[in-house]
């Protein structure tokens, strides 16, 4: 409005002088000065235009919010991206063939995960994530944390999440190389309560993380509340010295470690059980044997791309103090697995952490395939010999357990994968074990297939 | 057994020839004032690519204001390779999307500059205002018509060739910014890009004097006419380095990472060369410079990296909130 006065000003302005000029026969310096006056305002009067002018094409041009639907799912995003709301899904449909079982019926089709995932971030460094999980038998929240982002340096993470101590297991379950982590990550924490510190620092080359969570048995997660003194303090410190060295072989190696520390004392067992990669339960503390102690984890952990090639290696340590029943005579016990994992992309894509992003997607019409990766995998367990027979059955458990894996990954694309993966897992068992486990998973070796259809976006 | 051998090579052979050739679609991302150059080469390329391997090129172009075209592309504008103004655009293309590694800059010659530029001076016919140098753009009564360095690359060079000028005529940085903050008090119109500025100028009739891009101001004077028109070269100016690269991602994906590189290479070729000196932009090759020699005046230049110590350092100290343009444009 005010420009509007401005303008209508001006041109009355210089209307009126226009007219005085033509109407008084001044001499010339006068006549001359008049013009320049009429000049300056004719400017004044296009600058003012103009300006309205870029006002409005600016007005038109301004970004509006964002709808974005692909490969990494439904994101509304403010014009300048500081806040956002983002929807992703995950379903995984197995089938589980199981051969020379002994006659138990364990084969199934088994709906693995079936999750809708919300996430969202506000003013621009508060984020958040919801994981419902309606896999599985009933509906359980998978995660559910807040992110406060001070800096790449220093974020802060509170709430239900994992646990920073599995390398396998931090990787998002989309992209491990196979359909199920390898029994390593039996003893590494999975969910739980907590606040943790992490950042990358020295120009992205070390990222470390440090938190404090509620504490959680081997391969366990919280079931939400945590009602006692007794926590554990994570740590985890991963270095990529050549990640800024252009062309090195070395660049996409990663290596660190990790590990946890704090005291348990349940009134129950200590672990639900140990599984191979056919989900079968391979090991078991007593019903009676509780934790009553300091427990420790380590694991040292590498990662390794390069092109197409791809390989992570983590071993772990998992010590517990226990005792076989209350009131029994404490132990401690410290089992120990490792494992090495490789893949190769053999359509040429990039091998990386966060999955294969297929160069064209599987399109018959188009002549295209996706990609395909092929993988392979060795892991192994080894249970503490002081567990037999005073905290774990020596008759319906095994010692040891030695898996081989391979696979084969068809990304129809980045969103759609079909896996097909065959493993096969040999038990070794105490020494006061029977010549015949009592467990009849455990009379021979497991040989399974395990395919799995996946969406994920 | 013998016969079977023989055969599928030559199956093979009759396959290939039978083949049909192919149409490809590259999509060219640049800034604004590349258009002219850009729809005159696609057109060699388009001829040269056909002669070579019998496929059809067809280049698609978008043009737009600094800033914007680099985030398009980041933000999943599949451009098969970008031309723009600014080597810290492209920079931008690595750090925030990982669509082309770091060193993008080292793949082609000269820093992957095919062509470069510089910062000149249109008037108008009579240069009435009597303008000659940078200096006479601060004087009281001038009116200057540059775009926003917040939102144009093409006026982040203008801004720069100003500052460079007073500092080594008038002694210093200090002395660089009372200069910088007198020529913007002479601007009447922030345009968002080098564009609307030419249209202030000279379809609105604004401003005594425009600052350029050379290829533009010899635009305007081809396009407006020389008897509206006049080109002023100062003592001082800075030598612009618009780069350009392969989106490596994008071309992986699309499969066209071959007729992309060729594309990007063929603007060094003695055509392309020629073709740049035709649009007004300044060649590299040795033949186009001598061909073009008349066209384009000897002037002392000043470089990004040796006056400002890169883009990175430019761009900090002078555009990013709370700079120096910031602090002289909050004050007018």
């Amino acid at each position: 409005m005010k420009t509007f006065f401005r303008i209508t000003f001006a041109l009355a302005a210089s209307g009126a002088l226009a007219a005085a000029a033509r109407a008084v026969p001044a001499d010339t310096a006068d006549l001359q000065a008049l013009r320049e006056q009429v000049r300056a305002l004719e400017q004044q009067l296009k600058v003012l235009a103009r300006q309205i002018e870029i006002r409005e094409e600016a007005a038109a041009a301004a970004p509006a919010a964002k709808i974005t639907i692909n490969d990494k799912g439904f994101t509304l995003a403010s014009p300048d991206g500081a806040n956002s709301l983002k929807l992703r899904g995950l379903v995984q449909l197995d089938s589980r063939l199981f051969f020379n079982d002994g006659g138990i019926v364990n084969n199934a089709f088994v709906l693995r995960r079936a999750r809708l995932i919300a996430e969202g971030t506000f003013a621009k460094n508060y984020s958040f994530q919801l994981v419902p999980e309606f896999g599985g038998s009933s509906v359980t929240i998978q995660d559910a944390n807040l992110t406060v982002a001070v800096d790449k340096a220093l974020q802060f993470k509170l709430g239900k999440f994992k646990s920073p101590v599995g390398l396998e297991l931090l990787q998002s379950d989309s992209w491990t190389f196979f359909n199920e982590r390898s029994i390593v990550s039996n003893l590494v924490p999975n969910r739980d309560l907590g606040i943790q510190a992490s950042g990358d620092v020295l120009n992205g080359t070390l990222n470390y993380t440090v938190g404090v969570f509620g504490g959680v048995p081997d391969g366990g997660s919280t079931s939400n509340t945590d009602f006692d003194n007794e926590k554990d303090l994570v740590a985890r410190v991963i270095a990529s010295p050549f990640k800024n060295n252009a062309g090195s072989a070395l660049q996409g190696l990663s290596f660190g470690v990790s590990g946890s520390i704090g005291r348990e004392k349940t009134a129950a067992g200590r672990t639900s059980g140990y599984r191979t990669d056919g989900q079968q339960t391979f090991f078991a503390y007593n019903a009676a044997t509780v934790a009553d102690g300091q427990s420790w984890r380590v694991s040292p952990q590498l990662d390794y791309r390069s092109g197409s090639f791809g390989a992570i290696g983590e071993y772990v340590v998992s010590t517990v103090n226990v005792r076989p029943s209350a009131t029994g005579a404490k132990a401690e016990l410290r089992n120990k697995a490792w494992q090495l994992a490789a893949g190769y992309v053999l359509t040429g894509e990039d091998s990386s952490y966060s999955g294969v992003t297929p160069a064209t997607n599987f399109d018959l019409a188009a002549g295209t395939w996706g990609a395909f990766e092929v993988t392979g995998r060795y892991a192994r367990l080894d249970l503490d010999d002081a567990a037999f027979p005073l905290f774990a059955s020596a008759a319906a458990n095994a010692d040891s357990a030695s898996s081989v894996g391979v696979g084969l990954n068809w990304y129809l694309s980045k969103a759609v994968v079909f896996k097909l993966d065959y493993y096969q897992t040999s038990f070794g068992f105490n020494a006061a074990a029977p010549a015949l486990s009592g467990a009849p998973v455990l009379r021979q070796d497991e040989q399974v297939f395990i395919s799995r259809f996946q969406l994920s976006f | 057994m013998k016969s079977k051998n023989f055969l599928l090579p030559l199956l093979g052979l009759a396959l290939a020839a039978a083949s049909p050739a192919r149409t490809v679609e590259l999509l060219n991302v640049s800034y604004d004032p590349t258009r002219e150059l850009y729809a005159d080469f696609n057109k060699a390329f388009g001829a040269y690519w056909k002669a070579k391997t019998g496929d059809t090129v067809v280049v698609k172009q978008s043009h737009g204001g600094y800033g914007k075209q680099a985030r398009s592309v980041i933000d999943g504008l599949p451009a098969d390779v970008v031309t723009l103004a600014l080597a810290a655009d492209i920079d931008a293309l690595s750090a925030n999307a990982k669509l082309i590694p770091p060193d993008w800059q080292k793949r082609l010659p000269q820093n992957s500059t095919p062509y470069t530029s510089t910062i000149v001076f249109l008037v108008r016919k009579g240069n009435p205002k009597g303008i000659k140098d940078w200096d006479d753009l601060a004087k009281p009564g001038v009116s200057v018509i540059t775009p926003n360095p917040k939102t144009s690359g093409g006026a982040r060079w203008n801004y720069l060739a100003a500052w460079a000028y007073a500092k080594h005529r008038q002694g210093g940085d200090a002395a660089a910014k009372k200069f910088i903050n007198a020529l913007y008090k002479n601007v009447p119109v922030l345009d968002s890009g080098a564009r609307g500025s030419t249209t202030t100028f000279v379809q609105r009739e604004i401003g005594d004097v425009a600052i350029s891009w050379e290829n533009e101001a010899f635009f305007v004077l081809k396009e407006f006419g020389s008897d509206h028109y006049e080109i002023v070269v100062p003592s001082l100016s800075i030598l612009t380095e618009p780069p350009v690269t392969v989106v490596d991602k994008v071309v992986r994906k699309k499969g066209t990472a071959e007729v992309a590189r060729a594309y990007l290479e063929y603007l060094y070729s003695e055509e392309g060369q020629d073709i740049v000196g035709r649009n007004f932009y300044r060649p590299r090759s040795p033949a186009a410079v001598a061909k073009y020699a008349k066209v384009f005046p000897q002037l002392e230049l000043v470089t990004i990296d040796s006056e400002f110590g890169g883009w990175a350092r430019a761009q900090q100290t002078h555009f990013a909130d709370g700079g120096i343009f910031d602090e002289i444009y909050t004050k007018k």
